[in-house]
């Protein structure tokens, strides 16, 4: 299994999902894909904050980090924590990709312009889905995380 | 509000009516001056005539005064001097004397106190006559007995009887002259009072109208400010349930548009983990297949049934259910879009309009063989989009539910009917039952023989767009004969005078 980046950290999946159904069919495809990289799922806006800031493992203390973002969680609005990422400055060059239901058009525009760098809307064939997360999984395999890390 | 309005307005009403008797009372006050007027100089002239009747009798009392006297100097001569000259003077005097006497008896003939007195004098003027006639007779010894007796002759008694008389009644007529003048004063006098009592009156009248007419236009502009005052707050009443609305509106789309993917949610995962299920039971499959090579007497019937058959029957089912549910909340998310868009009016060619919607769907009419007609098509400003996906959505209809083997005709045409744009959609299709008119407009609702796709959706969303562009539409069908669809439209619509 390939390795998203021949670094000494691995490149770290942050997926911020309140449904852990979604979360599940996310990850299995992202497997599905062949990407191997640790995920590491929060139910909640709140906690998958308090990791991207200060958890040692996270993007602003160590490492490279994608993140997946659902917009409808039960606590904040993904949208504040895309403003949240883009505006920190420890986080802002972390690749965030909105993965969610919403299709409507200003939400989407919105993201872009708070930096988000990939939306895709969770499309409820599943055919569709699988091949998104899977395109997605591919295009992780190609992208160049940025390096956050101090040691790197 | 209602009743001040109407208070005022009784008010102008009773003001009316007081003015129309004000100014009754001031006609009949003038009509009243003109007739005393006239009256006053009709009595005036009358009295004038009477006045110069007894001016006219005195003057003749004075001359039959002076004729006696003067037939008497001449009686009195002749005594002194018998000569003609002085009889002639004399019978001169008496008949002056008697012609005056018959003047003021006729002129005094409505005084019967001077009548008497007339009567008192023609008896002393004939006895005079007499006796003056017998003293110049010139018979011999009569004048001369007369001259002895100088001192008592009767004539000069009768003749100073005649002087006291005529004074008498002289007397009289001044009598009279003075009561009528002073009647004449009397009725001048009146007159002038009743004259300006007249004017009073009249003046009155007129600041009593103007004081009314005035109240009654301070009224009037009172009034006129509270119907201003009134319209502008039904304005505003109208502004603010117009914003409610408004609001409402906009929280019923934003809540279908939440829900909808809250429910879109739940339905990623159904779906996904169906697959999920599937590919595990395309795992089982094989497994079972190697099974029924190596060791077929471990997998029984039911195992072999519930791979084969139960579990792709179940899982096909969940598959439709969970798709159709999806188009639903698909359906409800479009509305909701759609009820969110900012609709702007435009000047729109229906002809055309019409001619390019029939232009999109010229495959779907050549196949069954339609003619569409497009008739009379009156001017029309309203939002472009909305009236063409109405437009669109029944022509759409009309095509979709033509009865199975005979040619299709659809006819679009448009008129003003009391001020109102309708515009009808009809066609010779299987048409709908009755009891179903009301109801095909319902959201997720269908007529007839479900053998055509979709979601019924159209005609909800129609109705919806009718209503927003300020208009309705209802439905006239004979099943087996045709449908019409009628739209009614504003003749020019304005945003803000939605319905929705």
């Amino acid at each position: 299994m390939p390795e998203l980046k021949a670094s000494p950290t691995p490149v770290n999946i942050v997926m911020i999902e309140d449904d852990a159904g979604h979360a599940r069919l996310i990850e299995k495809n992202i497997r599905r894909a062949g990407i191997s990289n640790p995920v590491h799922h929060f139910l909640d806006g709140t906690s998958g904050l308090d990791f991207l800031i200060n958890d040692v493992n996270g993007p602003a203390k160590n490492g490279p980090s994608l993140v997946l973002l659902d917009l409808n969680l039960p606590d904040m609005s993904g949208i504040d924590i895309l403003a949240r990422i883009k505006g920190n400055d420890d986080l802002k060059r972390t690749p965030v990709v909105v993965l969610t239901t919403t299709d409507d058009k200003v939400e989407i525009q919105r993201c872009y312009d708070l930096g988000c760098n990939v939306y895709i809307t969770k499309p409820v064939n599943y055919e569709n889905f699988a091949d998104a997360v899977r395109q997605l999984g591919l295009f992780l395999s190609v992208i160049q995380i940025p390096d956050l890390g101090d040691d790197a | 509000m209602q009743a001040k309005k109407l208070s005022s307005l009784g008010k102008d009403d009773r003001t009316n009516r007081q003015i129309a008797l004000l100014l009754a009372i001031g006609f009949i006050g003038l009509a009243g001056a003109v007739i005393t007027a006239f009256w006053v100089q009709r009595s005036s002239e009358d009295n004038a005539a009477l006045v110069a009747h007894t001016l006219n009798t005195e003057a003749r009392i004075y001359a039959f005064g002076s004729a006696n006297e003067r037939a008497e100097t001449a009686r009195r001569g002749y005594l002194l001097r018998p000569l003609d000259a002085f009889r002639e003077r004399m019978t001169a005097g008496q008949r002056e004397r008697a012609t005056l006497l018959e003047e003021i008896g006729r002129t005094t003939q409505d005084n019967p106190t001077q009548q008497d007195r007339v009567h008192d004098l023609r008896q002393i003027v004939a006895e005079l006559e007499a006796l003056q006639n017998q003293a110049v007779t010139g018979v011999v010894g009569v004048r001369e007995d007369l001259m002895a007796n100088f001192g008592e002759d009767r004539a000069v008694l009768l003749t100073r009887a005649v002087r006291i008389k005529a004074a008498e009644m002289l007397a009289e007529e001044q009598r009279l002259l003075t009561s009528r003048q002073t009647r004449q004063t009397a009725t001048i006098l009146r007159f002038n009072i009743l004259l300006v009592l007249t004017a009073l009156l009249v003046v009155a009248l007129s600041a009593a109208t103007l004081t009314l007419i005035r109240r009654n236009l301070i009224d009037l502009r009172a009034s006129r400010n509270e119907l201003n005052q009134l319209n502008l707050e039904l304005e505003d009443l109208v502004e603010l349930r117009t914003e409610a609305l408004r609001r409402a509106n906009a929280e019923i789309q934003r809540f279908a548009y939440i829900v909808s993917h809250d429910l879109r949610a739940p339905l990623v995962n159904v779906m996904g983990f169906t697959s999920e299920l599937e590919a595990s039971r395309v795992t089982i499959d094989k497994f079972a297949r190697r099974l029924a090579e190596e060791a077929p007497q471990l997998l029984d019937e039911p195992t072999r049934l519930a791979i084969d058959e139960d579990l792709p029957e179940a899982i096909g089912f969940i598959r439709s259910s969970t798709q159709k549910m999806d188009r639903l909340i698909n359906s409800i998310l479009k509305l909701s879009r759609e009820g969110r868009r900012t609709l702007s009016p435009e000047q729109i060619d229906l002809a055309a309009l019409v001619g390019g919607i029939v232009e999109t769907m010229q495959h779907r009419i050549d196949e069954t063989d339609t003619t569409i007609e497009i008739g009379e098509a009156p001017r029309i400003v309203t939002d472009r989009l909305a009236l063409e996906q109405i437009l669109s959505n029944l022509i759409e209809n009309a095509l979709k539910y033509l009865r199975p083997g005979v040619p299709g005709r659809i006819r679009v045409s448009g008129g003003v009917l009391r001020g109102r744009n309708v515009i009808e959609v009809a066609d010779n299709g299987r048409g709908i039952d009755p009891k179903d008119h009301e109801r095909v407009f319902e959201l997720f609702r269908r007529a007839g023989t479900q053998d055509q796709p979709g979601e019924g959706i159209g005609l909800a969303h129609v109705r919806a767009l009718a209503h927003r562009l300020g208009g309705t539409i209802d439905v006239e069908s004979t099943p087996g004969v045709g449908t019409t669809f009628r739209l009614s439209l504003p003749l020019e619509w304005r945003p803000g005078e939605s319905h929705a």
